[in-house]
């Protein structure tokens, strides 16, 4: 099995770092990245994949050279073999569909230089754009199968054919249980829990990490990074000039007007937390 | 992209930084992230000065940005159209040529060719290397390009999903909104355009009339058993094949354009594929996940939109797609525009659901059904539902007494601050754990069952659930305004913030002023004592002194 994980550098979001600059607007610029929480669901599939089935895994990830760094993550986390980077400054303020046709250039020369891919996993949304578009769109401009919203994974390598299942939003939840043959997408959903039920897939697991450590060290050397003119992408089609969609406004959201007139209490003075508990004598458990 | 983003600084800041950065490369992607957001003329002329300075440029060609133009016309434009509009001198005027451009190594590239002097001369030998056609078609012969130039479009199209035999809610909360859209475009612009639904099942004849008693004035559906539940392949290819108007089984006398000027999907699991995937084979745009719409007029300065730097162009009739942005303190318009030579129609957006309200059932609403016809090929039936359930119900937070709810106010310890959040919900009768949108998007690591409880299903807010109990306990929650729709109907609010000037503390009737990790453990205590008095929280002791 030839994996390649897709990945993404955000903003850090969980720091408690959001800060705001005068206009209100959040300062991203003093944000550090890191590698897009939801794509370790993504990562733990593909590493799933390989202790189960052997081969060969390589993350990937499109952003400015910095972004060596959230592979370098992405190697970590899924012991990844090697890494791909596509770089350019022609791929900048890329939108979904131009970040969809980037990465399926870049995934296409893969196949041409590296080996045949059976299998790409993407994460569900990022946490700074969350538009949850970039895996159905690059399975779309690679004319693959794409299987989403997955929870549990099982790759049958001898029938090429992989069967999982996945989460269907509605007006009630559903689990579908779906069969799809290789190679094909994989979006993975935050439910998604990757099993190890053998002993020999813990030791693989173990062995996996031990090499990898010793890889990540000089992680440099497993990145590969390709440029627009490497990827054979037209700069029109890419970056800014390729994107349909431009963010015309970032509005603050505003605050509220006060509509309640807050009691300000001090923790430690009793008589004003007494009115506090108050409130909540009557739904205590056991007390009237 | 950029790390260091010029639009969040200063031109002294920015001025201040660029002395640390000797690298072309970064430099030219701070010149873009600028160009493409603020766009200062002071800020490019600093960074264009530093890239004088490291060498990357003649200072006698005056910047990186004027190879892409004949250096007549780039002096003209720059004094003709003053300061305002100066900024956009961009290197990607030409849009829509630059394949020739290209071919021929043209204006375009003479950017990257300064910037790369190592591989300057070599490009002919790399693009031999390729196995692909070089670059006289780069971009693989355009194939993934399907965009109209000068295409007529016309009508908001909404894709109403279906689940067991039913339309979603969400399908006619959008029809209801796309009514009130269109019914404000005919009155604004005098064009009677239309709601189109489209849908696709197993014996779907009659939610289509149904979509038309929604609010819909034509309803397409396609019937087929294979399409009972939602596949990928087929439902794109459908989709797209209906809105290219192609496989209308009676007249298609009702349409007289080529693609639909806007079109709707919801914001489930399965329509956001879907709008991605139809979006791309439409070669469209789309804005997902958004919460309000308008259509408006726009001007805009974007060379890449213009088509021509230092000129404004206004965009009429305009579908501004607004969404709830990042950790929920922004919201961002997103707009969806036509490129000079390549349109981007339809204008997408996929709906949260519940963001509007549908219109009333009406029955007698007149609107015409139109049955589609197309061959569905075997091959788009490769991935195979072999097997579905319905799952129990999630978790419902209304319907309580108590909601505690934790917001990143635990991130000192998160699981720690999870369990003291749990610990006071079983102190009550009727309680149950909300968290706030901020804690499902972060990356805190949560051990043991605690993180059970980190999940979406308990999302509170406007795009979480919405709750209204007698009494919210808010632990370490700021009151984001996603925040704040989702819980402002309770009776009575508690919020317990180290930080006075936290927003929640405007919606608030009690604010606590303490830390969560000393402050949740004693109400506990004092809670579970049943000893509602001042003398126990103040010593801390609960129900001791009993």
């Amino acid at each position: 099995m030839r994996s390649i994980a897709l990945t993404k550098g955000v903003p850090d979001f969980s720091e408690g770092a959001v800060s705001f600059n005068e206009e209100g607007h959040l300062e991203r610029g003093k944000t550090p990245t890191v590698m897009n929480p939801n794509d370790a669901f993504a990562l733990e599939a593909a590493l799933q994949t390989r202790v189960r089935h052997g081969g060969h895994v390589s993350a990937m990830s499109m952003g400015p050279p910095g972004y060596a760094s959230v592979l370098e993550e992405a190697m970590e986390s899924v012991y990844a073999d090697d890494t791909y980077l596509l770089s350019d400054r022609e791929l900048a303020a890329s939108d979904t569909w131009a970040t969809a046709i980037t990465l399926s250039a870049g995934l296409e020369k893969y196949q041409e230089e590296v080996g045949d891919i059976d299998l790409v996993f993407a994460g569900f949304k990022t946490a700074d754009g969350e538009t949850g578009q970039t895996g159905p769109q690059t399975s779309w401009a690679m004319d693959w199968p794409i299987v989403t919203h997955v929870i549990a994974l099982d790759i049958d390598p001898d029938e090429r054919i992989l069967r999982a299942k996945r989460l269907v939003e509605g007006d009630v939840d559903e689990i579908e249980t779906v069969e799809a043959p290789l190679p094909c997408f994989v979006v993975t959903d935050p439910e998604f829990e990757p099993r190890y039920r053998k002993a020999s897939h813990r030791l693989t697991h173990k062995r996996l990490r031990a090499e990898t450590q010793r890889r990540a060290d000089d992680h440099e050397e497993q990145l590969t990074t390709w440029d627009h003119e490497a990827l054979n992408l037209d700069p029109d089609y890419i970056g800014l000039d390729g994107s349909p969609t431009i963010v015309s406004s970032v509005d603050p959201i505003p605050k509220a007007p006060s509509e309640r007139e807050a009691t300000m209490i001090d923790f430690d003075d009793g008589e004003a937390m007494g009115e506090v508990l108050e409130e909540m004598q009557p739904y205590a458990a056991g007390g009237d | 992209m950029s790390e260091f983003d010029p639009n969040e600084h200063t031109v002294d800041e920015l001025d201040d930084h660029l002395e640390t950065v000797d690298d072309e490369d970064v430099l030219q992607t701070i010149l873009e992230a600028e160009q493409a957001g603020q766009d200062r003329k002071t800020a490019r002329e600093a960074v264009h000065r530093r890239l004088e300075a490291i060498g990357a440029i003649d200072d006698d060609r005056d910047g990186v940005e004027e190879g892409t133009e004949t250096e007549g016309e780039y002096e003209a434009t720059k004094e003709d159209v003053g300061e305002e509009a100066d900024g956009e001198d961009v290197d990607d005027v030409e849009a829509g040529d630059g394949e020739e451009a290209d071919a021929d190594d043209g204006d375009e590239e003479a950017v990257s060719d300064e910037s790369e002097d190592a591989d300057d001369g070599t490009d002919d030998d790399a693009s031999a290397e390729e196995e692909d056609d070089g670059l006289s078609q780069p971009t693989r012969d355009k194939k993934h390009v399907r965009a109209l130039d000068g295409g007529d479009y016309a009508d908001m199209w909404v894709f109403c999903e279906t689940q067991q035999g039913e339309l979603l809610e969400v399908s006619q909360e959008m029809l209801g909104k796309a009514r009130e859209l269109m019914d404000g475009f005919e009155a604004e612009y005098g064009d009677d355009e239309r709601v189109v639904a489209f849908l696709m099942g197993d014996d779907c004849e009659e939610l289509a009339e149904e979509c038309i008693a929604y609010g819909a004035d034509v309803a397409v559906y396609h019937d087929d058993e294979r399409l009972e539940r939602f596949l990928h392949k087929p439902y794109t290819e459908i989709s797209a094949h209906m809105a290219r108007g192609q496989g209308t089984v009676e007249s298609t006398d009702w349409r007289d354009y080529d693609e639909p000027r806007y079109i709707l999907f919801p914001a489930t699991n399965n329509g956001r594929d879907l709008s991605a995937k139809v979006q791309a084979e439409l070669d469209s745009g789309l804005a997902s996940d958004c919460s309000d719409l308008f259509i408006q007029e726009e001007e805009v300065s974007n060379p890449v939109k213009t088509g021509e730097p230092g000129v404004k162009k206004t965009f009429e009739k305009v579908l501004h797609m607004k969404r709830p942005d990042f950790s929920g303190f922004e919201y961002s318009t997103i707009l969806c525009l036509d490129n000079p030579s390549r349109d981007f129609h339809p204008q997408g957006a996929s709906i949260i659901p519940g963001s509007f309200e549908p219109i009333e059932r009406d029955d007698d609403r007149d609107g015409l059904v139109i049955e589609h016809d197309m061959d569905l090929e075997d091959d788009w039936f490769r991935v195979e539902i072999t097997e579905y359930d319905q799952l129990e119900a999630g978790i419902d937070l209304t319907d309580h007494d108590v909601i505690v709810c934790l917001g990143r106010g635990i991130a000192d310890d998160p699981t720690e601050g999870m369990e003291l959040g749990l610990d006071l919900v079983d102190a009550f009768e009727d309680a149950k754990l909300g968290i706030t949108r901020g804690i499902v998007t972060s990356s805190y690591q949560f051990e043991g069952h605690v993180e059970e409880y980190a999940k979406e299903e308990r999302q509170i807010g406007e795009t979480g659930q919405v709750v209204a109990p007698d009494l919210y306990i808010a632990a370490g929650v700021s009151g984001a305004v996603q925040h704040k729709v989702g819980m402002d109907e309770s009776d009575t609010i508690v919020a317990i913030n180290t930080d006075t000037d936290a927003r929640i503390r405007d919606f608030s009737d009690y604010f606590v002023e303490g830390d969560l990790f000393e402050v949740l453990p004693r109400l506990t205590d004092v809670v579970e004592s049943g000893e509602m008095t001042p003398e126990a929280i103040a010593d801390g002791r609960g129900g001791d002194d009993e």
